[in-house]
């Protein structure tokens, strides 16, 4: 099976090109980037060819390609890859605004693709052991949950509303957003943000506390702040807490870790657990494999999760919760 | 010395009663509870002598200079205006009062009758939270930009419920957060508006959560958890600033950790029991402070209308979970009246 990948603009496309390499049966069949010195050098490293024409690419018999190019561009690059009939994997935030997600998420469904938003927070060893538990009933009624995802400021495009639609809230928001609607079921009613640029010296919004109200009256708080630094021993965080009737849950995804203290670069953290990103890329390829029509993650996920980012921009501006559906 | 009378014998007024009692400038003139025996082992624990009623303590006591007030919230008030009637300074755990008017009105109160009112938000006393606000004053990770604190633990059972008695706590939101609160506020500055959810009013069980975002003046936003819905008590603070990261979490950091296994003598056995031993604890060297305070005619670290404004924060809280909007601090006498399923 042959896949490609467009753009290394967003690095973790290094992390999902060594995921295909190591699959069984799959063959990284190229590279595209706009870039072509970054393209080349990936490329060489990974021992595939580059493409200067995404066209190309999408022509040489593939079955599936990655989009990590910068968010302003996916839909460019999904609605070729749609019109090539290959299935796609596509990076979040699924897109900077709703409505090109639609017409996305509406282009892979006409032409028959796979669309599949990469959150690798769904494939998560812990994150998958808490779904079990919560379907198992262990927690009884979920009633509230506090999330963090936090990072550093990440720089480069990230910091350019025009490339990236946003800072650390469309940036942070739609792994555990994601995660939160994926554990309870449950659709996004109203949103309310606090949201600042309070570290960062480029005019980016930095830091964010979401308060979040879903349809089921389960409510939660979302800390998206790029506001860890480089002293921090990782690069940030994916944690939440669960309350319900029955009992508690608390969950850190990168709690599987060493701590490591070095000469070279002090203390750090490592961790020594499943590699989720692996994960993220087996299952798009395994989807391909069995001829599904319907990804296990959607763009329909995609597009919810940007929502409640959307949403989190809007109420900041107003001041009061906002609704999803008003978008 | 300083004479001090301490109404209420339970959770805090024991913790209160034994710091005085080991305090060089205090004497611990007696403890006042309604229930006989509580008093009773309080007194003997510290070496005092217990009463049943203010006014059987006061009868029979020659000299008291301060009472302290360690009651339910709803009975601080009516307690507060008698001691300052009698020309007593006075001492009240927090929260100050349940509503706004009523703390008003005892501040006034106090104010009128010539008498010192101090308020017992100890967070600012605890070593932890003390050394952070330095080293956030000291410049060492900048300008604070966003905050997360949390207290909580199991489900508070105080003399006859009135922990769950909504009407009467105000539920975690008020009765444990309002030291996050009061803390936050100490070190960020006023308070603009104040967004909150919580699971008051959604639940019947004996749970509360409640997850409550501030904007300070300043710009910096502060998450605030407070839990009576997890096992044992923890707290938690961290605060993330331009050029670097104060945290702390006492479920994380713990200086000793005993575990008896189950089946020893004097029972407790089976659950791990943290302890952080310092030569002073933060209630003593919180009430000493106001003792020193009242001796040498002094501002104390926080005041009285500290703990108003902490309290119109905690409240503000409580109105945004019922309204589902922000709160506005600077809005003046918004009305912050809540309505308690048990009544107000
Ligand atoms: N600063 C802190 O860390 C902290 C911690 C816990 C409680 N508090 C506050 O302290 C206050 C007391 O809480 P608690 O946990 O000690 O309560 P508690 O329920 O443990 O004790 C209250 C005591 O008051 C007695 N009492 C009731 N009515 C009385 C009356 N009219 N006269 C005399 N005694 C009477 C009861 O018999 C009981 O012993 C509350 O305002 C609470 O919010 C502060």
């Amino acid at each position: 099976m042959k896949i490609g990948i467009v753009s290394f603009a967003h690095m973790h496309a290094y992390s999902y090109a060594k995921a295909l390499i190591q699959l069984e049966g799959v063959e990284l069949a190229g590279i595209y980037d706009p870039d072509e010195q970054r393209g080349q050098k990936f490329a060489g490293i990974l021992g595939t060819s580059y493409y200067g024409d995404y066209a190309e690419l999408l022509s040489q018999g593939l079955s599936g390609i990655v989009v990590t190019s910068e968010n302003a561009n996916h839909k460019e690059h999904v609605l070729a890859a749609a019109k090539a009939g290959v299935h796609v994997l596509c990076e979040k935030p699924i897109s900077t605004n709703a409505a090109d997600a639609r017409d996305m998420i509406e282009a892979c469904k006409a032409a028959g693709v796979m669309l599949q938003t990469a959150f690798p927070v769904r494939y998560n060893r812990s994150v998958i052991r808490a779904k079990q538990m919560i379907d198992e009933g262990k927690l009884g009624r979920i009633l509230a949950m506090k999330g963090t995802n936090r990072g550093q400021n990440p720089g480069g495009w990230f910091v350019d509303p025009a490339l990236s639609g946003g800072g650390a809230v469309i940036d942070h928001t739609v792994h555990v957003a994601d995660i939160m609607r994926w554990f309870t079921g449950a659709e996004v009613k109203e949103v309310y943000a606090e949201i600042g640029q309070l570290m960062s010296a480029v005019p980016i919004d930095d830091c964010g506390i979401l308060s979040i109200e879903f349809d089921n009256g389960v409510f939660a708080t979302l800390d998206c702040s790029w506001s860890r630094n480089p002293s921090f021993p990782t690069w940030g965080d994916v944690t939440l807490e669960i309350v319900g009737t029955a009992g508690t849950l608390t969950i850190d995804a990168f709690g599987q870790k060493l701590n490591v203290f070095s000469e070279e670069r002090g203390y750090r953290h490592h961790f020594w657990g499943d590699d989720m990103d692996f994960g993220l890329v087996r299952d798009f390829v395994a989807s391909i494999a069995e001829g599904r029509t319907e990804a296990n993650v959607t763009g329909v996920d995609g597009l919810k999760a940007l929502e409640v980012a959307l949403a989190a921009y809007r109420s900041a501006e107003r001041l009061t919760a906002v609704s999803p559906a008003e978008l | 010395m300083i004479h001090v009378l301490v109404i209420g014998a339970g959770a805090m007024g024991s913790t209160h009663a034994a710091a005085y009692a080991d305090m060089p400038n205090a004497y611990l003139a007696g403890i006042v509870d309604t229930d006989a025996g509580k008093g009773a082992r309080v007194a003997e624990a510290c070496g005092t002598s217990s009463f049943t009623s203010y006014a059987k303590a006061m009868e029979a006591l020659d000299r008291v200079d301060v009472v302290d007030v360690c009651l339910p919230t709803p009975l601080h008030k009516k307690h507060v205006l008698q001691a300052a009637d009698d020309g007593k300074h006075v001492i009240c755990e927090k929260p100050l009062a349940r509503s706004l008017a009523d703390a008003r009105e005892m501040i006034d109160h106090c104010r009128s009758r010539g008498v010192r009112l101090f308020v017992g938000h100890v967070l600012r006393f605890f070593h932890e939270y003390a050394h952070a606000k330095r080293l956030l004053d000291d410049g060492v990770i900048g300008n604070p930009a966003v905050i997360r604190a949390g207290r909580g633990g199991g489900y508070p059972i105080g003399w006859q419920h009135w922990y769950s008695d909504f009407g009467a706590s105000g539920g975690i939101t008020l009765d444990a957060m309002i030291h996050d609160f009061d803390f936050l506020r100490w070190c960020f500055g006023e308070v603009e508006r104040v967004y909150a959810k919580g699971l008051h009013g959604r639940v019947h069980a004996q749970l509360d959560y409640s997850l409550v975002t501030l904007r300070f003046q300043s710009g910096a936003i502060a998450h605030v958890e407070g839990t009576w819905s997890h096992e044992g008590f923890s707290m938690n603070l961290e605060i993330a600033g331009t050029q670097g990261i104060i945290g702390y979490d006492s479920a994380r950091d713990q200086p000793l950790l005993s575990f008896q296994r189950g089946g020893h003598a004097g029972g407790g056995g089976g659950v791990p029991v943290p302890e952080s031993p310092v030569e002073e604890n933060p209630y003593f060297q919180e009430l000493r402070h106001f003792l020193n305070c009242i001796e040498q005619d002094e501002e104390p670290i926080v005041t009285a209308e500290d703990a108003y404004e902490a309290l119109r924060i905690a409240l503000s809280a409580l109105k945004s979970m019922e309204t589902g909007r922000p709160v506005d601090l600077g809005a003046g006498a918004a009305d912050l009246s809540s309505k308690g399923v048990i009544g107000s």
